[in-house]
């Protein structure tokens, strides 16, 4: 086989979403057709991740020449795996928006094509295996993700929203490409295994390299939206129309976790680094708690549910990041337990949003837990959706979200963070009160007398975005082996190096 | 032989168009009965039980309640007479192999009725409740062949399937003589619950049938569960339907009460998961390779001091809030009182079980030391924070309810207090209390749903002089009240008495075991003290208030769901030997284990160094399915690290 087709076929999931992102763009300009918008989103995204698939099960090593584009492009099983993951999210939240702009009659095309550019976006940051590539994707994915934000134009909330984003993710990108500059100058590199390769060993620890990597954790940290580096989270979450929320709580956050993560295997990734005494693990951990401790308490005294999910997502990065803790013992198993948290992570969380945004229709959005009040009674198939997804947001069996918790858990257990797994059992009690409390509203309270009562959508996109979320959330709680070996195979990448 | 015990024709027959075909078939029915009893059965006795039960019912009931209820008595003297330990004929199934999926059909099916409720219509009500109890009266004729095998010391119905093999995550179930009763108890109370609910509650049917199935299948996997992460699947897939129950038909202030409930015992799940991941993480240490969950598996390690410690303590706490004790009991009063009827009887009769089942199973049997160095002290706690205390707490009580869940801490206090002292009397008498607080508590909950159905109230005040406008219904309650006193004849009587004597005898209790047993003695009379208090102020003396003159006495659906309670009342009071019978080898086994392992080690009797396992015990059903592996690890290099 020719090598650039080869090439081209290891690229294909992202030569997918990028075509199919300008194609997107040119039928919104030239077309008065905007209904199918949506479905041109969802297909072009699971066509991707078909393509994906194809290749996970083809094997990346069996594709020729891949390896050339390294270390611009790493096309790895870890790659692939976030590729799938992310076109899941990406699709998802396109179908929620099919149904969601329709009601609230704010249905414009360029929604898609942002959507399709920033998933784009967040796949190349996830094949990332240079600064340079790692910088392109970030922002990529981040203007999308700005716009998708602030999409809502005449609303004064979106507009404040995507301000404080659009701020505070600047600052962030550019402490993060300050950091990477200053590691170039400590090791002359700017692939990210290079500057694993000239930063090993205690010899090479100067001053320079110290607050380079220092200034790349924090760029990662506000990425992830770890605490104390969080608050452009809730205000962003709620100012954005709810299927971008949906979005970038789920893919943008697992495109920062694959950054994350590439960035500390790689570069960071020798024993000396991962020490607890001498490396990241410290810091990392201190983030997690915080993370999951703050988010968790704040979550509760929200009034809003779109803002509670927020503050959950939060409090969820610092459940994955308890799992990016554990790599300094293991790295494999622990990359492995991340994967998994993101893929129950990313079908709960998706979950959820689209059942809040199903609770709600035109000119009565369901934001409060008020809006949600007898939704069980009056619209049970709804309620029964939602208590799936919070449920496993939760952590209880025989969910997702419980295999994924247990799983970051076990492996924070085995790298002797007992402490951490246990702060994390006690934080996952605080959050099975919010959740609870959602339960509660919509099953045990009735609207207050004259009230005006929240009236369900009716949008086949929507209950076909919930069908898909909720069948994952259950076969990824029952029979969770196929993505368990999925999860471990993909974490399987430059621990040699 | 049908004549012997057909009653009396019912006085009022209701419709006269109907009697002809209705009495033949009732006739036609009890022939039909007493044909087949005679046939296949030890004839005599169950035929003469059922009559005695269908003449004893009061007049007013009809047919509808007769036949059932004879029936009833008729199976349930059956049973006696089957399993009496002295019987010589075949078990029902001569020959019969055990099943290897017998338990997973009996977990399983109400699971998968509860996935059937879901498709059924909102509306059909009926069709609900006939599906929903049909289903359970299934699960209860499943476990039929449970009582076929003489359980003895081992562990039956045996089946263990692969479920995670990255983890070492089985599939595992069995039940041995301790769980056997309890799976009965649950299966034969959900049923009566579920009945006597659908006459009192009307919003919702589909949920509440959807919750008690899921309910159902919660309970009787966590105690047929042999894996501690399947039993920590179904540990907590209790708790969600007993919070939507509590919150949703709950009473006025049921949302704090459910919120409450499902907080404290969260908290102490979660810990006990995190000892789960610790534990098989220490035995994937020290098998060199796989981590595993399975109960027998896991009790090979030997765990040094300082490390069982805290994992004794983990799984201690979750239990400990389940049953549950002094000082983390806080939620039982609110739970209950806030409870739909149904739910109070569940969770009194059923799911507190879990905690001291939990604990005998799993704090004792993984962790025979820490358990013994602590037991102890939380010995005292259960007779001076439990018994005495809550029993204090009762006597003080104004809302009924409220007391019937004070008397259930004091209950369950002689219960952990016989697994403490771990002599073989008070191991058997705990287990049978267990069952026998599952009967009467549960019946005094459903007791109390009556009258809360007709007067809504809870007050104690509210009432008094009930004897006289509802003369069954105070018999019932009487009978109830005195199983719950513990007199001589009823089941109570029996356990707390062994619990008691066995605790005098204890070597385990320290200095103080007289002591603890006369605490536990003093409890029993303050039981009586606050049980007959409230029968006193109920059911005799003058009529006080206006309400109560002319309250109906039961209809046929309450008799119906009381009688079989009423009946296992005695049942077990005058022969405890037919459970016991069962229950004495696994005792046996339990104390086994634990003597072995403590005899292994020196004067401080904890195992000091790295953790290790030891050799595979041969009798263990796992024996065979692990041999292989164990032949894996002996390949492995080296077993400390």
């Amino acid at each position: 086989m020719d090598q650039t087709i080869s090439i081209a076929l290891g690229l294909s999931p992202l030569v997918v979403v990028g075509v199919g992102a300008l194609l997107l763009m040119l039928v919104e300009a030239f077309s008065k057709q905007r209904t199918g918008m949506a479905m041109g989103a969802a297909v072009v995204l699971f066509t991707a991740a078909v393509f994906a698939t194809s290749l996970w099960l083809l094997g990346m090593e069996n594709v020729e020449g891949v390896q050339s584009v390294a270390p611009w492009l790493i096309l790895d099983r870890f790659t692939l795996f976030f590729d799938v993951l992310l076109c899941l999210g990406g699709g998802i939240s396109a179908l929620l928006a099919g149904g969601y702009l329709a009601e609230h009659h704010i249905e414009r095309g360029e929604f898609y094509a942002l959507l399709l550019f920033a998933t784009f976006g967040a796949m190349m940051l996830a094949a990332a295996g240079d600064a340079l590539t790692l910088f392109l994707g970030l922002e990529t994915m981040s203007i999308g993700a700005y716009a998708l934000t602030a999409f809502r134009r005449a609303s004064p909330r979106a507009a404040e929203g995507a301000l404080k984003y659009f701020l505070l993710g600047s600052f962030a990108a550019a402490i993060l490409i300050y950091g990477f500059a200053l590691l170039y100058g400590a090791t002359g590199h700017t692939d990210l295994a290079g500057i694993g390769a000239a930063a090993r060993g205690a010899h090479a620890r100067t001053p320079l390299l110290i607050v380079g990597a220092s200034l790349v954790l924090v760029g990662l940290a506000f990425k992830v939206s770890a605490v104390p580096f969080h608050m452009w989270t809730p205000d962003a979450y709620e100012g954005a129309p709810t299927p971008a929320t949906t979005f970038m709580a789920v893919a943008v956050k697992a495109g920062a976790f694959a950054m994350l993560l590439r960035v500390l295997v790689l570069s960071l990734g020798d024993d000396a680094w991962r020490s607890w005494a001498a490396g990241w693990p410290p810091v990392v951990a201190t983030l997690a708690a915080l993370t999951m401790t703050v988010a968790n308490l704040v979550a509760g005294r929200q009034e809003s549910v779109k803002r509670m999910l927020a503050y959950s997502s939060i409090a969820h990065a610092g459940y994955a990041l308890v799992g990016v803790t554990a790599i300094m013992r293991e790295p494999t198993e622990a990359t492995a337990s991340v994967l998994y948290y993101l893929l129950a992570y990313t079908v709960s969380t998706a979950g959820a949003f689209g059942s809040l945004i199903l609770c709600g229709s035109h000119g009565r959005e369901a934001v409060s837990y008020d809006d949600l009040s007898g939704i069980g009674k009056r619209h049970p198939a709804v309620a029964l959706a939602f208590s799936l997804f919070l449920v496993s947001l939760a952590g209880v069996p025989p969910t997702a979200g419980f295999f994924g918790k247990w799983y970051v858990f076990k492996s924070a257990i085995d790298a002797g963070l007992y402490w951490l797994a246990i702060l994390g059992f006690v934080n996952s009690v605080i959050g099975a009160y919010y959740y609870l409390r959602v339960l509660v509203y919509m099953y045990m309270r009735e609207p207050a007398a004259g009230a005006p009562v929240a009236v369900p959508m009716r949008s086949t996109y929507v209950t076909t975005a919930l069908v898909v979320s909720a069948v994952l959330v259950l076969a990824l709680g029952l029979a969770p082996t196929r993505s368990l070996d999925a999860a471990s195979t993909a974490a399987i990448f430059g621990s040699a190096g | 032989m049908s004549t012997a015990h057909t009653p009396p024709a019912p006085a009022q027959p209701d419709a006269p168009a109907r009697f002809g075909t209705d009495h033949l078939v009732y006739v036609f029915l009890v022939a039909i009965f007493a044909w087949v009893a005679a046939r296949f059965f030890d004839g005599g006795v169950p035929v003469v039980a059922a009559g005695l039960v269908a003449a004893l019912v009061p007049r007013q009931h009809g047919r509808g309640v007769r036949i059932p209820l004879a029936i009833i008595a008729g199976l349930l003297a059956l049973f006696v007479v089957r399993m009496w330990p002295e019987a010589e004929d075949a078990p029902f199934h001569p020959g019969g192999a055990e099943s290897r999926h017998l338990l997973s059909w009996i977990v399983g099916l109400p699971i998968g009725g509860a996935a059937v409720v879901l498709l059924l219509p909102r509306e059909a009500t009926g069709a609900l409740k006939g599906f929903t109890l049909t289903l359970m009266l299934a699960t209860l004729a499943l476990t039929i062949p449970l009582l076929a095998v003489p359980m003895g010391r081992g562990y039956h119905f045996d089946q263990d399937v692969v479920w995670l093999a990255r983890f070492g995550i089985h599939y595992h179930v069995a039940v041995d003589g301790i769980s056997l009763w309890l799976v009965l108890l649950t299966v034969f109370i959900t049923p009566i619950a579920a009945y006597a609910s659908f006459g009192s509650i009307e919003a919702r049917m589909k949920d509440w049938c959807f919750s008690l199935l899921l309910l159902e299948a919660g309970m009787l996997g966590s105690f047929v569960a042999l894996d501690l992460f399947l039993f920590y699947v179904f540990w907590e897939l209790m708790l969600i339907p007993m919070y939507v129950m509590i919150g949703v038909w709950g009473g006025t202030n049921r949302i704090r009460s459910a919120i409450k409930f499902f907080l404290y015992t969260m908290f102490g799940s979660v810990l006990m998961l995190a000892a789960i991941l610790y534990i098989a993480y220490q035995y994937a240490q020290a098998s060199g390779g796989q981590p595993s969950f399975d109960y027998f598996e896991l009790q090979r390690l030997m765990i040094p001091r300082h490390v069982q410690v805290w994992l004794w303590a983990a799984f201690t706490l979750a239990f400990i809030i389940k049953v549950p004790m002094f000082p983390v009991h806080t939620w039982l009063p609110d739970a209950h009182t806030e409870a739909p009827t149904a739910g109070s009887v569940i969770l009194a009769a059923v799911m507190l079980k879990m905690g001291t089942y939990g604990y005998l199973r799993y704090s004792l049997g993984l962790f025979p030391e820490a358990a013994t160095e602590f037991g102890t002290n939380l010995a005292g706690v259960a007779v001076l924070g439990g018994i005495v205390y809550a029993a204090l707490c009762a006597w003080r009580q104004e809302d009924v309810k409220r007391l019937i869940a004070y008397s259930s801490v004091a209950h369950l206090g002689y219960v952990m207090l016989g697994i403490f002292a771990l002599t073989q009397a008070s191991l058997e008498g705990s287990v049978l209390q267990m069952v026998n607080h599952g009967i009467s508590t549960g019946m005094l909950f459903l007791l109390f749903g009556v009258i809360y159905d007709r007067r809504h109230t809870r007050h104690i005040d509210a009432f008094g002089g009930l004897a006289k406008p509802m003369p069954v219904y105070a018999t019932l309650f009487v009978v109830a009240t005195l199983a719950s006193v513990g007199l001589p004849g009823t089941n109570g009587f029996v356990g707390e008495f062994m619990v008691i004597t066995g605790t005098f005898a204890s070597n385990k209790l320290g200095h103080f075991n007289g002591l603890q047993a006369v605490g536990a003695a003093v409890g029993v009379i303050l039981g009586a003290v606050y049980m007959l208090m409230v029968v006193q102020k109920m059911f005799f003396g003058p009529v006080v208030k206006k309400e109560n003159r002319r309250l109906p006495d039961l209809t046929g659906r309450e008799l119906l769901s009381l009688a079989p309670l009423a009946m296992m009342v005695f049942v077990i009071g005058l022969f405890p030997n037919v459970l016991l019978s069962q229950v004495k080898g696994a005792v046996t086994r339990v104390r086994n284990d634990y003597d072995a392992r403590l005899d292994k080690n020196p004067a401080p009797r904890y195992y000091e160094g790295p953790i290790k396992l030891t050799p595979l015990r041969p009798e263990a059903p796992a024996a065979v399915a692990a041999a292989a592996l164990q032949a894996q690890a002996a390949q492995a290099p080296g077993e400390g690290h």
